[in-house]
């Protein structure tokens, strides 16, 4: 299979682990990926202005005829809303005017929907199975927003990768309430109140881990973990990873490759504990 | 009066689509809100506010620099209204107006993600950050600490990643705004 892949700009900073395992786990899986040439910024969450915020897609989606695939749930919400804007005339009229290359439709993936789909079952490619791992499903907001993929309020889609690596989802009833993100460069305090609620409540649940589909989502649960709970005076300390490093791990890859000494909560003992794991049963 | 009243509800349902006129008060927007707690007036609120045509009070508040655009409201609405839209709607309007110098900082922030947009085709995590912080130095402290976190990782990126189609993304936002 032969996907168009649109890295996004945090690839080259705070989300470079995200890009990495998604590379490494999609050449795991003969998932070929051909990088968008030339491709922009999608506007994540700061571009008020709806048609800016769809031409700026727009001219992402017109360089290629292959489905497009984006690891972040924030430039696959942007990629789709336009797609959806754009099929109204008017819009794809404005649009087109502007463009060098003239969009007409695309389809757009995440790689946690990709990843899904290629693996099977009692995947034999998974020589890592993640036996008794108890794993927090974290969605964030935009991965199902808007509507057309799964649930926008009961998902699925991560319990059932979780499960296929033979790993356990427990039951976190925060998986889909936004991480507070968005507003954490000038709202600092009303972002890492809801960032520590979620963090609170998936280790309540007994979860060893947490992932993510969003590299946003990531920056506030793992990255600002320390700061919150230094603010917070409380421990947490459960590492975050992403969904394409959680596959990679079961898959047998490296921790270099998906970037799992980038994380700021360490996920190299859980990696350990999973190999113990398996050589007990064995 | 009534005019500039008509004038601002046409410029939000041009903006955000006319079907927010058809808001029936329910409140299941707000009861959606993650940062509900945090705002004064209520998305709902705010859509009356649009509603009754106070131009004023529905451009300058709190509320709208604490959606976290997570759509909750938009999937949930029974009216199919986008409510975050709206809040879009009104940033773009307040960031337009004569009185955009006295927004928040949220709205400095928005302006330099979107002029990094403008000259580079993408953003630059580092320079939009330090940017950000030349005019508004309160978020100094939260951002160090960011910075130091992401720094010995690699994962601040140090140079400006600038596309080659510049141009044609300057046209799009300076054009379709």
């Amino acid at each position: 299979m032969k996907l168009a892949y649109y890295p996004g700009c945090v690839s080259a900073s705070t989300g470079k682990e995200m890009d990495a395992s998604t590379r490494a786990v999609c050449a795991a899986l003969s998932i070929e990926l051909e990088e968008l040439d030339d491709w922009n910024c999608c506007g994540a969450t700061h571009v008020s202005n709806e048609l800016v915020a769809t031409g700026l897609s727009a001219r992402n989606m017109a360089m290629t005829d292959l489905p497009i695939m984006t690891a972040c749930s924030i430039c696959y919400s942007n990629l789709r809303s336009a797609a959806e804007r754009l099929r109204e005339a008017e819009t794809l009229d404005k649009v087109n005017a502007l463009l060098d290359k003239k969009y007409s439709g695309a389809t757009i993936r995440h790689a946690l929907d990709v990843i899904l789909e290629a693996l099977a079952e009692k995947d034999e490619r998974i020589v890592l199975p993640l036996r008794d791992l108890k794993v927090a499903p974290y969605y964030g907001c935009l991965l199902t927003r808007p509507r057309g993929v799964d649930s926008p309020e009961f998902p699925t889609l991560i319990e059932k990768l979780i499960r296929r690596l033979s790993a356990q989802p427990v039951d976190f009833p925060f998986k889909t309430l936004c991480c507070g993100g968005p507003i954490f460069m000038p709202r600092q305090e009303a972002a890492e109140e809801i960032a520590f609620k979620i963090l609170s409540e998936a280790k309540r649940a007994g979860a060893e881990v947490i992932v993510t589909v969003c590299p946003l989502c990531h920056l506030m649960l793992d990255a600002k973990q320390k700061a919150i709970e230094q603010r917070r005076g409380e421990q947490i300390g459960i590492p975050v990873l992403y969904v394409t490093q959680l596959a990679g791990i079961a898959l047998g890859l490296g921790p270099e490759e998906l970037g799992l000494f980038m994380n700021s909560v360490s996920p190299l003992p859980l990696v350990e504990k999973a190999y113990e794991r398996m050589t007990e049963t064995e | 009066m009534t005019a500039i009243m008509d004038e601002f509800k046409a410029e939000v349902s041009r903006l955000a689509g006319e079907e927010f006129l058809t808001c029936i008060q329910c409140g299941t927007c707000s009861a959606s809100c993650p940062t509900a707690s945090l705002m004064d007036p209520s998305i709902r609120g705010l859509i009356k506010l649009c509603l009754e045509g106070k131009r004023e009070q529905a451009l300058h508040n709190e509320t709208l620099w604490l959606c976290t655009s997570c759509l909750l409201c938009t999937v949930r609405c029974p009216r199919g209204i986008r409510p975050k839209a709206v809040v879009s709607a009104l940033k773009e309007i307040a960031e337009r107006g004569e009185a955009a110098k006295s927004l928040p900082a949220d709205a400095a922030y928005e302006r330099l993600f979107l002029k990094q947009i403008g000259d580079y085709g993408r953003i630059a995590e580092l320079s939009l950050t330090g940017e950000f912080l030349l005019a508004y130095p309160q978020g100094m402290v939260q951002s160090m600490q960011v910075g130091l976190e992401l720094f010995p990782r690699g994962k601040i990126g140090l140079e400006i990643d600038r596309i080659e189609g510049r141009d044609e993304v300057k046209r799009l936002i300076e054009e379709l705004r």
